[in-house]
């Protein structure tokens, strides 16, 4: 059957167009920021769950797992061996650095490979570990994103180039790895290193241990922690996050909100004569309100539509170009589409109840 | 005979800046069932603010409007828009059809707001609707918009918008105003048809004297007031 609405739409295909792409736009926004920080916090996650170490012994105010420091000494590894029920300790720098493209964040690890692959059960699946001051080993997942492997290069530290010499799996930290020596020699810090990590022996609870390296006088002063607590704490790690995607969601919907409101205010002022006609008809004022709200809704369906689309498209061709990982959940979804949906329709309540109210003769008489 | 419309001494006045402008001045009228009235008289003698007073688009500053039994003049906003979706069809000089919809599309339109909804089957009255587009020739116009009509087409399109729902009343206002006077006599023919056929009441207002002697009465109004209530054409 033939609809006001629809017909109004396809009356001016520019206006629903904007319209359309404003509530796709603030729909983008969502997905694409809370995808982003869903993706790298889960795959920071996954890499950090490979992790077979049970505690992580720090200086206290270092970030942990994202930590680009190294002021702790690595002596403190040859302490905590001597205290009962650990069975290894490795010392390991993390340097963060901005991404060979200029978008987001890479890092890099030193680590003694040997005692690293041994605790966290690691493998190299190609090629041999570092040892020069100059090779890196990367783990499979960098090797397939970048098209490279064994006999390539990455440029580090300020373009310095690092030879690939490894491939190792499974994914486990940062995904490139050089020795601790060549690490401490690029950052210039001998001796130092930026936490340790643990592993107890088979059997022995890990709190216990916990509570015996912090009693010991030689090792105080310092932060331990449990890796399974720093695993579940990754989002709380990164300053602010939540407060910036509820923000980001409020900015969107007010986003989504104006540009209807703007589209169907535009509309009114044009349809002014229409909305009189309805009038004369004996349309009530919710019959009015109906009309245009029913315009606003399918404007904002679309725009949900559009922006899903995009942002699949887009997280795509995102994590080809740059390797950023993007993804989605079903509630920041739904938050997008009440924010594309909710924002369209409460954006077209001003103008629609302003048209609801307007005098049906001066209607009449607009030109 | 039934009476259809009673207006009792009915008052306009606009405010324009700090000065109170009356435009009607005590109008009392009225009509019987099935009459067909015009309304004549010089520009700004107060012929549209009347027809919108009885139409209910406007409220009097005085007086009483009763249509078909109901005190328009007590009525809040909503039961007016209510009294005159049940019971009023207008026709306008500038047509007032929905350019985005068909002569359909505007007939269904204005079916679905007498059924008092959004939408739905409440208003699908296919048979009251072929019958008032043969009766005013408009079959083959059925799917064409109203760009795609000639004004006396485009004219019978909303005099069929206005009868479709078998209004107590129709209000017509200038109707043959856009008009050549070929499409006016087409016009003006199917109005008359309307009254006998269905005896359907009609108030047209019109500044056209052939056209005010199609009709049975025709009222003459000067500065806000009626001046010749029953009069034959005095133009």
């Amino acid at each position: 059957m033939e609809s006001l609405v629809a017909n109004n739409i396809r009356q001016r295909p520019l206006r629903a167009l904007v319209s359309i792409a404003g509530v796709a736009l603030g729909v983008c926004l969502v997905m694409l920021f809370t995808g982003l920080s869903r993706g790298m916090s889960n795959d920071l996650q996954r890499r950090s769950s490979n992790l077979r170490a049970e505690i992580i012994f720090t200086r206290p105010g270092g970030m942990e797992l994202t930590t680009s420091t190294a002021n702790l000494s690595t002596k403190y590894a040859d302490e905590l061996l001597k205290v009962e029920g650990v069975a290894q300790a490795v010392p390991i720098i993390r340097y963060v650095f901005q991404g060979g493209r200029g978008f987001g964040f890479e890092q890099v690890e030193g680590v003694d490979w040997d005692a690293f692959a041994a605790m966290n059960e690691m493998r190299l699946v190609d090629g041999r570990a570092p040892s020069a001051v100059d090779e890196i080993v990367i783990d499979e997942t960098k090797a397939r994103n970048g098209n490279t492997g064994v006999g390539g290069s990455l440029a580090l530290f300020g373009g310095k180039p690092y030879r690939i010499v490894g491939v190792y799996a499974p994914e486990s930290g940062a995904r490139v790895k050089m020795s601790l020596a060549a690490m401490q020699d690029a950052l210039e810090a001998p001796g130092k290193c930026s936490y340790i990590l643990v592993k107890t022996r088979d059997g022995i609870d890990p709190l216990a241990v916990v509570r015996r390296i912090e009693s010991q006088p030689s090792t105080q002063g310092n932060k331990i922690q449990l890796t399974r607590d720093i695993i579940t704490n990754i989002e709380k790690t990164i300053p602010y996050l939540g407060v910036f995607l509820r923000a980001l969601v409020g900015l969107s919907a007010v986003v989504s909100g104006l540009v209807v409101m703007l589209a169907m205010y535009t509309t009114i002022t044009e349809r002014t004569r229409e909305i009189g006609m309805l009038k004369a008809l004996g349309a009530s004022r919710g019959y009015i309100v109906s009309v245009i709200e029913r315009e606003a809704f399918v404007i904002s369906l679309l725009g949900l539509v559009a922006g899903f689309a995009v942002s699949f498209v887009a997280g795509y061709l995102i994590n080809r170009a740059y390797g950023l990982l993007f993804e989605y959940g079903w509630r920041w979804a739904l938050v997008a589409a009440a924010i594309g949906v909710g924002g369209g329709v409460l954006g077209a309540l001003y103008p629609a109840v302003r048209a609801a109210n307007l005098d049906p003769v001066n209607a009449l008489a607009h030109e | 005979m039934k009476t259809i419309l009673q207006a009792e001494n009915v008052e306009k006045v606009y405010r324009v800046g700090s000065v109170d402008v009356a435009a009607l001045r005590g109008v009392s009228l009225d009509l019987e069932e099935g009459e067909f009235l015009a309304i004549m008289g010089p520009s700004g003698c107060g012929k549209s603010t009347l027809l919108h007073l009885l139409g209910g688009l406007l409220t009097p500053s005085g007086g009483r409007i009763v249509l078909d039994g109901e005190d328009m003049t007590a009525a809040s906003d909503a039961k007016r828009t209510d009294i005159r979706r049940r019971k009023i069809g207008f026709v306008f000089q500038r047509f007032n059809l929905f350019p985005t919809l068909t002569a359909e599309g505007n007939l269904r339109l204005a079916e679905r707001i007498h059924a008092g909804g959004a939408g739905g089957a409440g208003g699908n009255n296919s048979e009251r609707r072929r019958e008032v587009l043969s009766l005013l020739k408009l079959e083959d116009k059925m799917h064409h918009k109203p760009l795609e009509l000639s004004g006396g087409e485009q004219q019978r399109v909303a005099l069929a918008r206005a009868i479709v729902n078998r209004p107590a009343i129709i209000l017509a206002d200038e109707p043959t105003g856009n008009l050549d006077s070929e499409n006016s006599a087409i016009v003006l023919n199917m109005f008359q048809e309307m009254n006998y056929r269905f005896n359907q009441t009609i108030i047209m207002i019109t500044h056209n004297p052939e056209a005010a002697a199609m009709c049975r009465r025709i009222v003459q109004m000067r500065d806000g007031q009626i001046v010749a209530p029953n009069t034959g054409l005095q133009v």
